[in-house]
């Protein structure tokens, strides 16, 4: 087996009574030293996946492994993870230096030991001069990061952090991004985040899982995620994208909106019936004469740096382009694209 | 804005004159509660020479803080159980812990006194004690279990995670989290047992009496100013106790602190 393997799941489902589950006979690996990035909405199942790791639950099929050892019946005080969770879950009747040290004192570390390491922790995530301080005097960005010295204290081979920065306003979470990854390369150990944060996965992570409805849809780094989206989920969940159907006539040729088009894939069959995915910054505002598409602009939106055009072509498909060039609603333009821009995608989604 | 500062004045001037009515004729050296003579503590000295009145007190005193202390130690494992209790159960449970407490105290002191009777406890300290420890622990219960409730599950998982068994999450992380609630029904039961009629004088006997069964016997006699200065002393302790319970309640929610 696999050195760096550190966690593995084998055919885990996860089910509660007789709902569907919520969790769906998911497989994969984790590595160490990586950081992790579980994306999709909510109830997609990867906060289960999050508590399977830590041992709040256990599968309900299926086998999780620990450094190659089966830890199904594990329980969470027994694992070498840790948890940074959604609302901190710091506790309140102590203050930040008894809050850090909680995890020590369990494992009666000596007095000296748990001054010098949370100490340390807390330097990690700059709150030095903050041990005194009770909970409640601490504000929101400054109690997540007790929370993520309370997790690291303990040296977990895997740091787990459920939605850690959907409390917080836009600057700071943008600011602890940069942190957080700051932090797992400086501390060199798995980092498994979970969010339904597409442009937070998209920034972080070395490898991210999309998620639905308990699958897995897709998994990679996040340029193929972005790039190659799979199906028609996950072209839509990462990123606004124009999704239509169409036909590949051959290979690298695919027709949609009634012309054909040259395009870089290939290896489907003739006459198939496919996704088509072009992003909205890969479409290009040009005359008439000169593009490919002939689009009417419906509205458009001043979102900083660019203009969010939504147009409609003579058929009726939907486009949506970002330009830092401004066209008038109403006006006839046309769309120029490379042939790159063009992601065929199989229908009925599966990798 | 005046009319209803006059009425909250007026609520407050009703319930609070009988209380002051009979602190202000505890200090009449004429003996009845008619006429005002002169003031004295004659009532107040003769309080404190009857010796047996001091055994009283001693019993109720003795009686209150065992059944409350007690009450409190079982009514917050027993509001512990309940929380974790599955959902079906929780609101059976809760509903029989309220019953007891609406239910009137001579329905609940007439079936001590039957259980005790066929049990064959004698009556006197111990079926006194029984009985308040009996109707101290649903009072504990509702006083902690909004406490347990209101705490975030999230802090036992957390705790779990950084690695406490099921002892350490109890003594760790819930029970100072619900130090407060604890507080407050314990001071609940205080009081409940130190003003407790109806079910002592069910249950009491044998030469065994309480501090509000000995005023009322002596109240219904109706001759001496001293259970005016008894009384006094009583509404003065009570006093004491809400002030000490308001200065905890204060510390403690400024040390818990809120979010």
């Amino acid at each position: 087996m696999d050195d760096r393997v550190i966690i593995r799941f084998d055919h885990v489902t996860k089910q509660y009574d007789d709902d569907l589950p919520v969790l769906d006979d998911v497989s994969f690996e984790i590595e160490r030293g990586k950081f992790y990035t579980l994306l999709g909405p909510s109830g997609c199942g990867k906060t289960t996946i999050l508590r399977l790791v830590a041992g709040f639950i256990e599968p309900t099929k299926g086998d999780i492994y620990f450094h190659g050892k089966r830890i199904n019946n594990v329980p969470a005080n027994k694992r070498q993870v840790n948890t940074v969770f959604q609302d901190y879950a710091l506790f309140p009747h102590l203050n930040v230096f008894e809050n850090v040290a909680f995890g020590l004192r369990i494992k009666k570390m000596p007095k000296a030991d748990i001054e010098r390491k949370v100490k340390e922790a807390l330097r990690f995530v700059n709150l030095e001069g903050y041990e005194q301080r009770a909970i409640h005097e601490m504000s929101g960005g400054q109690r997540q990061r007790v929370a993520i010295a309370r997790a690291i204290v303990n040296e977990p081979d895997v740091l787990l952090l459920d939605e850690p920065l959907s409390a917080l306003d836009l600057k700071l979470r943008t600011e602890m991004q940069y942190e957080l990854r700051e932090l797992q390369r400086r501390l060199g150990i798995t980092f498994i985040f979970v969010t339904h944060d597409q442009e937070e996965a998209l920034a972080m992570s070395d490898e991210i899982f999309v998620l639905n409805k308990g699958k897995i849809q897709q998994r990679g780094t996040p340029k193929d995620i972005y790039d190659e989206p799979v199906n028609r989920f996950v072209a839509d969940f990462i990123g606004e994208s124009n999704i239509i159907t169409g036909t590949m006539i051959d290979d690298f040729v695919v027709e949609f909106a009634n012309q054909q088009f040259t395009c870089v894939d290939h290896g489907f069959a003739k006459n198939e019936q496919v996704d088509i995915v072009i992003r909205p910054e890969d479409l290009e505002l040009t005359t008439v004469e000169r593009g490919k598409l002939r689009v009417r602009v419906d509205s458009v939106l001043f979102r900083g740096v660019h203009y969010e055009l939504c147009c409609y072509d003579t058929h009726g498909n939907e486009w949506l382009v970002h330009s830092t060039k401004k066209a008038d609603i109403g006006e006839e333009i046309g769309l120029h694209f490379e042939p790159e821009a063009i992601h065929v995608m199989k229908q009925s989604g599966g990798e | 804005m005046k009319v209803s500062r006059l009425y909250l004045a007026f609520v407050f001037f009703v319930l609070y004159m009988p209380i002051f009515y009979l602190i202000y004729y505890s200090f009449n050296s004429g003996g009845t509660m008619h006429h005002f003579e002169s003031f004295t503590l004659d009532w107040y000295k003769e309080v404190f020479a009857d010796t047996r009145l001091l055994v009283i007190v001693l019993h109720t005193m003795i009686i209150a803080l065992l059944s409350s202390s007690l009450a409190t130690i079982i009514g917050v494992f027993g509001a512990i159980a309940i929380y974790y209790a599955k959902h079906r159960w929780k609101q059976t449970l809760l509903t029989l812990n309220n019953i007891l407490i609406v239910s009137p105290d001579v329905i609940i002191g007439a079936s001590f006194l039957i259980l005790f009777t066929i049990a064959g406890i004698q009556l006197g300290f111990t079926s006194v004690l029984l009985s308040h420890i009996a109707f101290s622990i649903p009072i504990v219960v509702l006083m902690v279990l909004p406490k347990l409730q209101e705490m975030s599950p999230t802090l036992i998982d957390a705790a779990r995670d950084l690695g406490a068994n099921e002892w350490n999450v109890l003594t760790k992380v819930v029970l100072p989290y619900i130090t407060p609630g604890i507080f407050a029904g314990f001071f609940m039961a205080l009081t409940y047992s130190l003003d407790d009629f109806a079910v002592t004088f069910f249950v009491t006997g044998n030469g065994f009496s309480t501090l509000s069964v000995e005023i009322y016997s002596r109240a219904r006699q109706g001759i001496s100013l001293s259970v005016n200065a008894l009384s006094t002393l009583l509404f003065l302790f009570t006093l004491f106790l809400v002030v000490v319970y308001y200065v905890m309640t204060q510390r403690t929610s400024v040390k818990g602190g809120q979010k």
